[in-house]
């Protein structure tokens, strides 16, 4: 049986819906191109800048994120994926994302708790600018208000959110109702006010930053919830992914029942992302180390699935100024960007 | 964390409660407000931070939930809440307990409210019965009730049939009554009496109350005169009794197996506070090691399960084929296999070493006081806040932001030339044997065309780019017009990027106030920004 790496050599478009076997792991060096790059520390979360098609930035932590250092990598994908500039902490980092208001900030979530801000047009010995340290234990999400683009949260395992803004040293407000770490935080795309936490204590929770407690909690998964995301098109559809490998697609107007439940990955979903482009595509990643496009409104969702991860899959990225660009990064400490459809290992 | 007894309890009291959630939230999530929750998605920034304005129990707020209080369901996080093993529990768990069981904010509370204040009181007979289902001082007290409430009945029972047997001696009839009476009292006494040993061992007393009782039953009538009504009275006694040990033996197996059920969930719970205690070890003694608790197996995996060999990993490659459509087999999430080196480092940490890798870093900010650098670019329009007018201006931002960018040292679009697309926004041509539905999309080698073809999932269909730009420029207001004369000019954009920088932060300005008429007539939060969108693909189209 052909394998996907055998059909490339030859020429052939590359099959995505092939039953893909393991290849060997890609060695960096033997490509002419390098859409990958290597990172010294195990990958945690890959963002692409909302203001520069071709920077992205990536999150990593030494040793898995187990006991270590920490480094951010500023990356920029002309000609190939270099290194701008990168800067090192104390503790692993976990997330990071991209300020929508200013083009040079970058805010990243420590696993010593703390979240700090850097500004790349200042030089790596004035960042960071901003160390914010509140939550009591590891900050495992960050995410940027898209909308108002003022403010951002945070997302930590001592079972709070908080909102930032960038100018005040400490938070603006603290939500405390999940009973366990919550492990993402996501700003819907047209409500300014609204943002979705998933956490470990299998539910997911919408919030109002007006009101003083959740507005609804949607029971999604048996297992713990991971991460979640909006449908940027619609903005009632949400996205969980869990523990018990599956994604599923809920509409808050009726979230007893979810629009879709997306099966096949083999392990634990880590991270899903809605497509800024697709109204209905999902991007996802796994500790099955494979990266997954569906289309949750379609019968045979999924729609493409990429192997080139050797370890676990744990970050992965939509662009929303290149259509059908991706990113993904993983515990075998590769950055990968490509175009959906092609081969994240070939030119 | 799980609870599975208490889930089984839970399952069997909402077995007779009616199911399907989903009738009460179809029939009352949308009527409620089905004008502002239809066009909601449809409706522009403007209007949505409005409706947002009002407050959480309006009804025009989509993120909110709208259901009203489900009876049934509070009655069963009442049930719930009333266990006594449950009320040992932190308030937290139980709260989280009753939200991944589908119950609203108002349900926990209103069942919160429900469940009474726990207060033993001192009373006789029936009351005590009853008190007793309040008392929480020993679990054992749920298996008493049954057995006291059965017992109970029984002396009341054999008594009015002695009753009746009296009724037929005439003269005897005073006699037997009084002596019943006597009798009566002198049974509930004894019987209180003899709960108290019953809260010490129960199971053993059922055999010994079968014998008491008949003692009992033996040696009341022997105090009264007439011998043949006593031992008639004993013999219907002793049949009353046989038939209430039966239900008694009966009520025993089932507070058997409610009992094993608690016990079962005690030790979950003490499992997991096992494994709390663990964590909590980890954390505090050994330097602040970190165990990622997602890749447990919902708490029941103890820790030599990340112990798994590497091995597995590659056996299981197979395993990851795709299944595309059909549902995994098993809910059960089984661990991934964490690399090698992963388990070497969790093995030294939990011996207490420290990798060597690690360095002292100080990444405390060199003045917490810099201040916030000004935004020198405007931020860059959504594609879903675009709206889906198309027009083939040339791009102005692309160069400008190429001037400006700190990452944009080397080579950028503009300046290569404009037939080199960068590899990665490079599209594969040859992309045509997948899904083409899909794949039109993107498998063109016009990169990041806004004419997309008519997608099932993209409504609604796109109009064709526009061909004259100064068409479009015309459509649009003199404002705009000013603008777009300056960028058809490619060799004047870079000169006046700075200026169309300000224009269009103005512009920009402007149609946030809503200022800015749109071809398409539709939703306004589209801004005059979306010009910088439409000049991103028009450049690159060239």
């Amino acid at each position: 049986m052909a394998s996907s790496k055998e059909l490339r050599e030859r020429g052939t478009p590359f099959k995505i819906k092939l039953i893909t076997t393991r290849s060997p792991p890609p060695n960096p060096n033997l490509r002419r191109d390098m859409p990958v790059f290597k990172t010294p520390f195990n990958g945690y979360s890959v963002k692409f800048s909302p203001f520069y098609e071709s920077q992205l930035a990536v999150a990593t932590s030494q040793n898995f994120g187990i006991l270590g250092n920490g480094r951010l990598h500023v990356l920029q994908l002309n000609p190939t994926i270099t290194e701008i500039t990168s800067f090192d902490t104390a503790d692993g980092v976990y997330d990071l994302c991209w300020s929508e208001s200013h083009d040079s900030l970058l805010i990243a979530a420590v696993a010593d708790g703390s979240l700090k801000i850097y500004d790349l047009s200042l030089p790596p010995t004035s960042n960071p600018i901003r160390s914010l340290h509140e939550h009591a234990r590891e900050a495992h999400g960050v995410d940027f208000n898209t909308v108002r683009k003022d403010s951002f949260l945070s997302a930590s395992w001592d079972d709070t959110v908080k909102l930032w803004t960038v100018d005040r040293p400490t938070s603006v407000r603290t939500f405390k109702e999940h009973a366990y770490c919550v492990y993402s935080a996501a700003w819907n795309p047209r409500h300014a006010d609204v943002f979705a936490s998933a956490s470990g204590d299998c539910t997911v929770r919408i919030w109002d930053v007006r009101e003083p407690g959740s507005t609804m909690i949607l029971p999604a998964h048996e297992f713990e919830i991971l991460s979640c995301d909006w449908n940027k098109y619609d903005d009632c559809i949400i996205a969980t992914a869990s523990v018990d490998k599956s994604i599923k697609v809920w509409d808050v107007r009726n979230y007893r029942v979810p629009v879709a439940v997306l099966n096949g990955h083999g392990y634990a979903v880590r991270k899903v992302k809605f497509s800024p482009h697709r109204m209905s595509a999902i991007a996802s990643c796994s500790y099955d180390m494979t990266v997954c496009l569906w289309d949750y409104m379609v019968e045979d969702a999924l729609i493409g699935r990429y192997d080139h991860h050797t370890e676990f899959a744990v970050g992965v990225d939509m662009s929303v100024l290149v259509e059908g660009l991706l990113a993904s990064t993983g515990w075998d400490e590769l950055v990968y960007v490509w175009q959906h459809g092609m081969d994240p290992r070939a030119p | 964390m799980q609870l599975t007894s208490a889930e089984e309890g839970w399952r069997s009291t909402i077995a007779m409660a009616t199911q399907s959630d989903a009738p009460p939230n179809s029939i009352h999530g949308k009527p409620l407000n089905p004008g502002s929750q239809v066009t909601e998605p449809t409706v522009d920034d403007g209007q949505n931070a409005k409706a947002e304005t009002k407050k959480e129990s309006s009804p025009t707020s989509v993120f909110v939930n709208s259901e009203p209080i489900r009876e049934e369901q509070v009655q069963n996080a009442v049930k719930f809440l009333s266990h006594p093993n449950v009320r040992g529990s932190p308030v937290i768990y139980r709260r989280s307990f009753l939200e991944r069981k589908g119950l609203t904010k108002e349900e926990i509370d209103e069942a919160f409210r429900r469940v009474p204040d726990q207060t033993p009181a001192a009373t006789t007979t029936q009351p005590v019965a009853t008190s007793q289902d309040g008392q929480i001082k020993a679990p054992s007290n749920i298996q008493q009730q049954a057995p006291i409430q059965t017992l109970q009945p029984a002396p009341a029972g054999s008594i009015s049939k002695i009753g009746r047997f009296s009724c037929f001696h005439w003269s005897h009839a005073l006699l037997a009554v009084g002596f019943l009476a006597v009798s009566g009292a002198g049974t509930a006494v004894f019987f209180k009496k003899s709960v108290i040993p019953r809260l010490k061992s129960w199971i053993r007393k059922v055999v010994l109350e079968e014998e008491g009782l008949q003692k009992k039953y033996k040696v009341k009538p022997s105090l009264a005169e007439e011998a043949a009504a006593a031992a008639k009275a004993a013999a219907a006694a002793a049949a009353d009794v046989a038939q209430t040990s039966q239900e008694m033996l009966i009520s025993k197996t089932e507070e058997k197996r409610r009992f094993e059920e608690l016990i079962s969930m005690i030790n979950v719970q003490l499992r997991e506070m096992k494994l709390m205690s663990n964590a909590i070890d980890k954390l505090e003694g050994r330097t602040h090691g970190r165990i990622p608790m997602e890749e447990q197996d919902d708490h029941r995996v103890s820790w030599t399960g990340l112990r798994q060999p590497y091995a597995n990993g590659k056996v299981d490659a197979d395993s990851r084929s795709v299944r595309s459509s059909s549902p995994s087999a098993s809910v059960e999430p089984s661990v991934a296999p964490h690399p090698k080196s992963y388990m070497e480092i969790m093995a030294m940490i939990q011996r207490g070493e420290k990798p060597s890798n690690i360095r002292e870093i100080n990444d405390a900010p060199p003045n917490p006081n810099q201040p916030v650098p000004l935004p020198r670019l405007a931020p860059r329009p959504k594609p879903w806040d675009v709206g889906q007018v198309q027009s083939t201006l040339t791009n102005v931002i692309q160069s400008q932001e190429s001037s400006n960018g700190v990452s944009h040292e080397s080579k950028d679009n503009q300046l290569n030339g404009d037939d080199v697309v960068p590899w990665w926004q490079r599209k594969n041509v040859r992309i045509t044997e997948i899904d083409t539905g899909d794949e039109q999309k993107f498998g063109s080698s016009n990169v990041v065309s806004n004419a997309r073809p008519v997608q099932r999932s993209w409504v609604p269909p796109q109009p064709p780019p526009v061909a004259m730009p100064e068409a479009a420029a015309a459509i649009r207001q003199p404002k705009k017009s000013l603008l777009q004369k300056d960028q058809l000019t490619d060799e004047q954009s870079l000169a006046r990027s700075a200026d169309v920088n300000d224009e269009l932060q103005r512009i920009t300005k402007l149609s946030e106030s809503g200022g800015a008429v749109e071809v398409n007539g539709g939703s306004s939060g589209l801004n005059s920004s979306e010009i910088q969108k439409e000049e991103n693909n028009s450049h690159l189209e060239m």
